[in-house]
């Protein structure tokens, strides 16, 4: 197809000081997936470290589903190596999926099935599983635990899916788009979940097309585009190191030709919007001091002025060249 | 034990989905009722000929439509995504989908068998054991059936396709829904190569002949080995995803699941001769069918054969002993059962005494009385007969409306007032005199053609059956048996 791939920002390097003494739970060596002619995965490498919440990050059919499947064991990589807990998925599946749990994109249970019955069968498939009455609790889901799975609202099975993933209290859990299509406040009830599986010392896997998820919740992020990885590194290593720098936006007295408001010191980028001047500046002290100066000696006056850190957002926007779909 | 969770869960399942529960237990009731009724007619001996292709037919729904289709709605639903994620493989779930099918299974047939026994009183032919082993043989084959289509079909439409191809020719060329020697040559040529046709003639030899079941091992052994062919495929060709897709190449090397009955319909069209046991079969069920509405009337037409388990409380209930004795005379009687009774039949009842004379040497007189319902459409019926033997006294045997006066004196001088309904009677009717012999005799009361020569039947109701000796001083003895209208 002739695509380019794009240069990775990699903060690896400070990160394995960090966390050289914790071993790695998964290895991802230069994976390959196709289907057909589309290369769902290309050349992806990455290492997750126990007891950390890894995200992998990035816009739909950017490969995520693919290589957290692949990690599962329930799709074939095309080439590389995966490790998981020191197993290969595609050779130890029943061994591999021993030690860990999952919850897909869409979780579904036939529809007359109970909530109690569903965690109870399903612990039963493992040597290890947990306490059900604790996972109900855990989960929220002690009265619902009698009520059929089609008779369970979004939020609840998602939580069921959840607890199912942890059934046989795993060493890793991986979570595919977990928030997916749930409204802020039980987005907001998934998120203490997996703080609390990161307070559990629990090692997450979790993809995500959410920004403020992955900044919010992950220890590190691998952010990924066609298949490929772009960056890789903790949310504000990354958002740092871009070379970002403050978004700020002002709205002035009377309009100023961009031209002009890019010589200003500090100033990396500008443009304008719905009578808006939207700047990114760095450092933001220095260059809202020179902007202050600038207005001064133009005769104009500053109405509104907002600053705000880049995000994990601007980071996609900077390695891509595109913003991330939703 | 995974395998065996997973299929006690699908079956509590299937119990809390209505359509499920009409499709597992009611609807192969309708095909028995609508088998018994409409082509049985209710006859006994034609409902047990045809509830082998019952049982069949809902093995093979079972097989395609529970199984097969359940299978490919379940990897279209993504329901077996979830199972996937936990440690367990193909053969897993394909050994609990056949085992909550096996076991589905029995209580369906527990329900045909109890509404065929109760409902259409159909006569147990067959064995517990063989056919156990009948259905266990054909659940597991169209299981193989279900199985193999929904190994080949990518989706719910595709399944539907072949699903009903293969069903309707089942259903219709294989003995299934016509009685296998009913079929044209050329049909019955077709049906050998059918797993259904084994299945349903296997069922119908043993039903209608009496046939052991090991008679029909080439069947079973058929019918098995296309089980494991499909068992086979099914492993092999397992999908958890409905986006993964099978090759027409894959499709094709299933085919080989027709072999075994490639292989079967050829050597029953050249060597062996099942049409012969198909027409045998048939032939003896209708020879019963014939048969059998005599024995069904004369057990309808039973008034007293002293056989059941309650033969004796009965005895003492219903019949009443009455002597000389009450009226200052020194007979004495008692009735007892007797063993074996007449031809062959368990009891009969023995009436013995003593006959002694009374007051001013008036002879002796014993009799034994009970009350007999006759039936409200009597016309049809001339009498009464019953078994006997005894000692040579004379003894008579009368059937009189119940308010006929004196009536053991049997004084033709009484008038008696008419019953229920027609004909009024201007005086008892006469007794009849016979004297038995070592040998059971049968004794017939023409009570129809006394009571109204133009044959208008009896009146209904309750009537009178006397039996009495007099005569002699002495012992006497007489054994009764076989009490019945003719």
């Amino acid at each position: 197809m002739g695509v380019v791939p794009p240069p990775v920002l990699s903060c690896s390097h400070s990160l394995m000081t960090q966390t050289t003494e914790k071993p790695v739970l998964v290895s991802v060596q230069n994976l390959h997936k196709r289907y057909g002619d589309l290369a769902a995965v290309r050349g992806l490498s990455f290492e997750i470290f126990q007891g950390e919440v890894f995200g992998l990050l990035g816009p739909n059919g950017a490969g995520k589903t693919t290589t957290i499947e692949i990690i599962e064991g329930l799709r074939q990589a095309d080439s590389g190596s995966v490790r998981v807990c020191g197993l290969d998925p595609a050779q130890e599946s029943m061994s591999l999926k021993e030690r860990i749990g999952a919850q897909l994109q869409s979780t579904v249970l036939p529809d007359k099935m109970r909530v109690d019955e569903a965690l109870r069968l399903f612990a039963g498939f493992y040597r290890r599983s947990a306490s059900v009455e604790r996972l109900l609790e855990q989960f929220g889901l002690v009265e619902k635990r009698h009520t059929f799975f089609e008779k369970l609202s979004g939020g609840q099975k998602q939580r069921l899916a959840l607890a199912l993933a942890l059934v046989n209290d795993p060493e890793l859990v991986l979570l595919d788009e977990p928030t997916v299509g749930l409204d802020p406040q039980l987005r907001r009830d998934i998120y203490a979940l997996i703080e609390r599986f990161r307070a559990e010392g629990r090692t997450v896997l979790l993809t995500t097309h959410y920004i403020e998820e992955a900044e919010r919740l992950c220890d590190r992020v691998a952010i990924m585009d066609r298949g490929q990885l772009v960056a890789l590194g903790t949310p504000r290593e990354l958002i740092t190191r871009s070379g970002q720098g403050t978004r700020l936006e002002l709205r002035l007295a009377k309009p100023v030709g961009l031209e002009r408001l890019r010589v200003i010191d500090g100033v990396i980028d500008c443009h304008e919007a719905e009578g808006a001047y939207f700047l990114r500046a760095q450092p933001p002290a220095a260059t809202i001091a020179a902007l202050v100066h600038f207005l001064e000696s133009d005769d104009n006056a500053l109405l509104d002025l907002h600053i705000a850190q880049s995000s994990l957002e601007d980071v996609f926007v900077e390695m891509t060249g595109r913003r991330m779909e939703h | 034990m995974a395998a065996v969770r997973i299929a006690l869960l699908t079956i509590r399942l299937v119990m809390r989905t209505k359509v499920a529960l009409f499709f597992t237990f009611i609807f192969p009731l309708v095909f028995l009722f609508a088998y018994a009724g409409l082509i049985a007619h209710g006859k006994p001996e034609v409902v047990a000929y045809m509830f082998g292709p019952v049982v069949t037919l809902n093995i093979m729904g079972s097989g395609f439509f529970g199984l097969g289709i359940q299978s490919v709605m379940q990897r279209e639903r993504g329901s077996l995504r979830r199972y996937r994620l936990a440690p367990l493989g193909p053969r897993t779930m394909l050994l609990s989908n056949l085992l909550a099918n096996y076991l589905l299974q029995l209580p369906t047939l527990g329900l045909l068998l109890f509404c065929a026994v109760a409902i259409f009183h159909m006569p147990m032919k067959i064995g517990w054991a063989t056919l156990l082993i009948l259905v266990t043989v054909g659940t597991f084959a169209f299981a193989g059936f279900g199985l193999t289509i929904a190994s080949v079909a990518n989706t719910m439409q595709e399944a539907q396709v072949y699903n009903n191809i293969v069903w309707f020719a089942l259903l219709f060329l294989s003995g299934v829904t016509f009685p296998l020697p009913m079929l044209p040559r050329s049909i019955q040529r077709l049906a050998m190569f059918f797993p259904s046709t084994y299945l349903v003639s296997t069922f119908q030899s043993i039903a209608a002949q009496s046939e052991p079941l090991l008679k029909h091992w080439p069947e079973m052994l058929v019918l098995v080995i296309s089980g494991f062919f499909g068992l086979l495929f099914a492993m092999k060709l397992f999908r958890w995803e409905k986006e993964e897709r099978i090759s027409t190449r894959a499709k094709l090397w299933s085919g080989v699941f027709v072999v075994p009955f490639l292989v079967m319909g050829a050597w029953m069209n050249t060597r062996a001769n099942p049409t012969a046991t198909w027409s045998r079969s048939y032939n003896a069920m209708e020879q019963d069918s014939a048969a059998a509405p005599n024995a069904q009337a004369a057990k309808l037409n039973l008034i007293e054969d002293f056989d059941g388990n309650q033969a004796s409380q009965e005895l003492s209930s219903l019949w009443r002993v009455t002597a000389d004795s009450e009226t200052r005379g020194y007979s004495v009687a008692e009735i007892t059962l007797s063993t074996p009774g007449a031809e062959g039949t368990r009891h009969a009842m023995r009436l013995a005494g003593r006959l002694a004379p009374g007051p001013k040497n008036a002879e002796g007189h014993v009799s034994v009385r009970r009350e007999v319902q006759v039936p409200a459409n009597s016309k049809g019926l001339r009498g009464i007969e019953f078994e006997t033997r005894g000692d040579s006294r004379v003894y008579q045997v009368a059937f009189q409306p119940p308010n006929v006066t004196q009536l053991g004196s049997l004084t033709p001088a009484a008038q008696v007032p008419a019953a229920v309904g027609p004909p009024a009677l201007p005086c008892p009717l006469p007794a009849i005199s016979f004297v038995p012999s070592d040998a059971w005799q049968n004794v017939r009361l023409p009570i129809a053609w006394l009571a109204n020569p133009r044959d208008r039947g009896l009146a209904a109701g309750p009537w009178i059956l006397q039996l009495s000796v007099t005569g002699p001083p002495g012992e006497f003895t007489i054994d009764l048996d076989e009490i019945r209208f003719y």
